[in-house]
């Protein structure tokens, strides 16, 4: 009993990180429909990002935040400006970006390693406690309650975003029709860059903590990353931002439950719920139609 | 139809088997190395797969190595658990990688990156079902398989080239039949060619199937000339990578598009890699992006747009 | 059967001629301007970091010799320079395949040497032996390689996985130890030594509390510590790859979990990248296999003893030499003793000579022992434990008994 509390808790923590580390997707493809498949190279650098300023300069790693939303905004403006009203204008910008997007990535990685070497780097565990918090009996380490509390108040801030603030509800208007939005005269270029770098700025902010969830990082880790957040994404569904919540949670808790009962199975686990979501309820857990011609 | 009128429509078709054979027939006496000869053809085969797939209907596999691998797996457990000729064991794993297609049908009824993910997402599942360390008595998990009793480098390379070969024809097929043209009919407007009587989910799963078909007599043969292998070398998504760029590159929906594409950049890739192989990644990423912006219909779309008509 | 023809028959003739010509040129022939060696190395991909450094010892010792005016060729009676031919095959197979075809049929190299690990050596193995070349393997230690005779294979660096973990496993009955728990990544070089392990403590009645396996990837341990906690063992074994390792002891020391026992593969062979990633009080303590340089060998019956190796190599490279460095370096030494034992300039000549040196030499790395199979049953790795020592830490040999350097600490105390 004491193993599934454990796998349970854990998992929910566990979830809440990983719905930060598919936000940035889900939000990208809501807004301009474009699949950002450099998505996991984008948290591979924030967690390099962050290495840099704790190992090369001596600060705390939590400093890496900011710099991974000034990097995504300095990366993420020319980049949207440069790629993305191109796709939008061709035939077929959903498959296009996906590609694109493919390529971005590998070239992301090459760089990395070019910069970085290919061997595995950690941040020091004492900057974010080397303890441990524990809950109903349970303890977890430090970091993974940091990572939890910054993946809620990054969600949070999300929410608030779209519900509160102007922007936020243009952006709203553009993910439901983008058509419509430009009609009523949303400024639709600048609103969609704005949450493309936004996208990107909260891969860079998961990439902060992931070294400490997975113990290290080095340059190959992006692949898995893109399609474990796919999975997320889609199960909770696609172009809704806090459905991925749901989804990160799904898999959080699948992902614990199976280390616990038959760990070395554990990997299938984000495949298998992407496949039986996706032919069960293609909208994912929250969505709404998608078509199916 | 007449004689005559047949053999034109299919002339370009054979023009282009012709060569492929005389080249790989010939290019073994004077470049001494099969292996890159070998491995040139078999992504070629896997890219002109991935064109009768991506270049017909517009789904395009992510997951298209699920089928590779399992034909490499069916062919190998043919190979060690029965005493058939590798030959039909090879048509085993083709035949394997069919069922796996016809078992994942239900994907088609997705649209663009649902599928796309979703293929990837059973190719993964593949991958980890047949490495896993529990079913190393049946799959031989984390250890690989070891079919060295009948490995044949020669046969096996031009049993390739017939599959090579194989996999054009099919695609001149799709190129000049009326399947084809349906097909092609049925990616630019779905709805239109559904009211002019097409049975879209028939023509899209045949044509499913017959790519991962391809992919998994591949498989096979590459299985049979590798001989030793573990479970990465035939599940890695490089491979689905590489088909898709090399496709992309060439031009799909056409029969030479892949061919070009996978020569070139197979060649390309083998270049750099025995000098300078950091940067490859980096290449073919610059490549794909450039590909996308600029010239999204390939190689041979810089020939269409000046209005040749390209085969 | 009708004879053949005139022409068929000349043809014939004329093939014989040049073969044996051929034969008798080689013979007579002027030795090479210089001694080919062919391999591979990976700058990227998941074997970067240990590829790299076989090969950085495989360059240390061509350079070494060829300070010395090259290699003695005994077939030759002179001294020949060696020249590398290397190629990036970036961790994947398919890339190898053809890189080693390259190597053999378009630059006919002299000596084949394989890359790092069973994966990247597995694709060589039918080559070698289609082109009767012999394979040099340095660490390719999967059991699925060494199941029957070949004239076209030897792991020269590194024991068999079916030998390797066999001292750990004496250990643990030795030690009267009886809860197990078992944790490996899902591929051959973890898989078999679990297998192994848990073969021999069979055969002393000892079954695991916990024996599971991981995907290779797995890099989040935090919950299955917990389980393998719930089942109370006195030991806990992980065999992993490094980044597994690194993943496993900073899960474990953030825990705050304790077991009496804890052991894992890498930080005997990387000891710095690892102290670099969990640092120097999660490894405290904790029981690994010692590798060279850790692990010094004085006796040494060909090349440079352990001691000497590392000076030199960390004079020329300006650092210190990881257990990867010793095996590229020890490849070198046996390619080495292999040429200037070889009455011939054969492959088949430079294999029986690594068949006689067996059993007869030990280098940097311990007893060389390389059975007909090609398997290296020598070079076995001792057991030791990592223990603190002033401001760091010391490696403590604490098995088999002629090579123990201490006690071990045991249980492990709390931290």
């Amino acid at each position: 009993m004491e193993l599934l509390e454990y796998a349970i808790i854990g998992g929910i923590l566990y979830g809440i990180f990983f719905s930060l580390v598919g936000i940035g997707l889900n939000l990208i493809f809501g807004v301009m429909r474009i699949i950002n498949l450099a998505h996991g190279q984008f948290i591979v650098l924030g967690a390099y990002a962050a290495w840099l300023v704790s190992r090369h300069f001596g600060f705390n790693p939590l400093w890496g935040v900011p710099v991974s939303i000034v990097a995504a905004a300095v990366i993420g403006f020319p980049l949207y400006y440069a790629v993305v009203p191109r796709l939008q204008r061709s035939g077929d910008p959903e498959m296009l970006s996906f590609i694109l997007f493919f390529g971005i990535g590998q070239m992301l990685e090459a760089l990395t390693v070019l910069g970085f070497g290919a061997d595995q780097r950690s941040l020091p565990s004492e900057a974010l406690g080397a303890g441990n918090i524990g809950v109903l009996g349970q303890e977890f380490p430090d970091s993974w309650w940091w990572a939890a509390a910054f993946s809620m108040a990054a969600i949070v801030a999300l929410w608030l975003y779209f519900t509160r603030t102007k922007l936020g509800y243009a952006t709203r208007a553009i993910m439901a029709s983008r058509d419509e939005a430009l009609a009523t005269g949303i400024s639709v270029n600048k609103v969609s860059a704005l949450a493309f770098v936004a996208g990107l700025a909260l891969a860079g902010i998961a990439g902060v903590f992931l070294p400490y969830l997975l113990g290290s990082v080095s340059p190959d880790l992006g692949d898995g990353l893109t399609t474990t957040s796919f999975a997320i994404v889609i199960i909770g569904s696609l172009g809704n931002p806090l459905g991925t919540v749901i989804g990160g949670l799904v898999f959080g808790l699948g992902t614990m439950l199976m280390q616990t009962y038959y760990s070395s199975w554990s990997n299938l686990v984000p495949y298998v719920l992407l496949l039986v979501i996706v032919l069960i309820r293609p909208t994912g857990l929250l969505g709404k139609a998608v078509r199916s011609v | 139809m007449s004689d005559r009128s047949w053999l034109k429509r299919w002339r370009s078709g054979l023009i282009v088997l012709v060569l492929l054979a005389a080249l790989f027939l010939f290019l073994p006496h004077v470049y001494g190395n099969e292996s890159l000869l070998f491995t040139l053809m078999t992504f070629i085969v896997l890219a002109q797969g991935l064109n009768l797939l991506y270049g017909f209907t517009g789904y395009l596999p992510f997951g298209y190595v699920g089928f590779f691998g399992c034909g490499a797996y069916a062919t190998s457990l043919l190979v060690l658990h029965t005493s058939l000729p590798v030959l039909l064991c090879v048509l085993g794993g083709g035949l394997a990688a069919v069922v796996m297609g016809l078992i994942l049908g239900p994907l088609l009824r997705l649209s663009g990156a649902y599928f796309s993910i979703a293929s990837l997402a059973a190719s993964q599942i593949l991958y980890y079902v047949v490495s896993n360390t529990n079913l190393a008595d049946i799959t031989g998990g984390p250890y690989g398989l070891k079919i060295e009793q009948v490995y044949a480098p020669a046969a096996s390379y031009h049993t390739m080239l017939a599959v090579l070969l194989l996999a054009t024809a099919l695609a001149a097929y799709f190129r000049v039949s009326n399947f084809g043209m349906g097909l092609r009919a049925m990616k630019q407007d779905p709805v239109s060619a559904a009211m002019a009587g097409i049975d879209i989910v028939r023509a899209r799963l045949i044509t499913w199937l017959i790519s991962a078909g391809v992919a998994g007599l591949a498989g096979g043969v590459y299985a049979w000339n590798l001989s030793v292998f573990y479970p990465e070398a035939v599940f890695t998504l490089q491979i689905s990578v590489f088909a898709i760029v090399f496709a992309l590159f060439g031009g799909v929906g056409t029969v030479i598009g892949p061919l070009i594409g996978a020569g070139v950049l197979y060649s390309l890739y083998s270049a750099i890699g025995i000098s300078t192989p950091q940067y490859f990644q980096l290449i073919y990423g610059l490549l794909i992006v450039l590909l996308v912006l600029f010239m999204p219909g390939g190689v041979l779309s810089l020939f269409t747009r000046r209005g040749l008509r390209v085969f | 059967m009708s004879a053949p023809s005139p022409k068929t028959f000349l043809r014939r003739v004329a093939a014989g001629l040049a073969l044996s010509a051929t034969a008798v040129a080689a013979h007579a022939a002027a030795a090479p301007a210089d001694i080919k060696i062919g391999t591979l190395y990976a700058s990227s991909g998941p074997f970067a970091v240990a590829s790299q450094g076989q090969y950085e010892g495989l360059q240390f010792w061509a350079a070494a010799i060829n300070k010395e005016g090259g290699v003695f060729v005994k077939a030759f009676n002179k001294k020949i320079p060696v020249k590398i031919v290397a190629y990036d095959d970036q961790s994947s197979t398919s890339t190898a395949t053809t890189l080693y075809n390259q190597l053999i049929t378009q630059d006919k190299v002299d000596v084949l040497v394989a890359d790092f690990g069973s994966v990247l050596t597995s694709v060589a193995v039918p080559l070698a032996a289609e082109h009767h070349m012999l394979l040099i393997d340095p660490t390719g230690s999967g059991a699925n390689f060494f199941t029957k005779p070949t004239d076209y294979l030897a792991d020269v660096s590194i024991p068999s996985s079916t030998v390797w973990p066999i001292p750990l496993a004496n250990y643990i009955i030795q030690q009267k130890i009886k809860r197990v728990a078992i944790l490996y990544g899902a591929n051959d070089f973890d898989a078999s030594q679990a297998t192994t392990l848990k073969e021999v403590l069979a055969k002393a009645g000892i079954k695991p509390v916990y024996d599971h396996g991981v995907p290779t990837t797995e890099s989040n341990y935090t919950v299955l510590l917990h389980t393998i906690a719930a089942t109370h063992p006195d030991a806990v074994l992980e065999f992993g790859y490094a980044p597994n390792d690194i993943a496993f002891l900073r899960g474990l020391s953030q825990s705050g979990l304790h077991f009496p026992m804890t052991f894992t593969i890498f930080p005997g062979q990387l000891l710095g990248l690892i102290t670099k990633n969990v640092g120097a009080k999660a490894l405290n303590y904790t029981y690994t296999y010692p590798t060279p340089p850790l692990v010094k060998y004085e006796k040494v019956t060909y090349g440079m003893n352990t001691a000497d190796f590392v000076k030199a190599f960390q004079a020329a490279n300006k650092k210190e030499p990881n257990f990867l460095d010793c095996a590229g370096y020890n490849t070198g030494l046996i390619v080495q003793h292999m040429l200037d034992m070889s009455p011939q300039f054969t492959q088949k000549d430079f294999h029986q000579a690594i068949m006689d040196m067996s059993g007869k030499t030990t280098t940097l790395l311990g007893a060389f022992d390389v059975n007909a199979n090609g398997a290296q049953l020598g070079q076995p790795f001792p057991v030791a434990q990592i223990v603190p020592e002033g401001a760091g830490s010391k490696m403590v040999v604490v098995y088999p008994q002629d090579k123990a350097t201490g006690k071990a600490v045991y249980p492990a105390p709390q931290q």
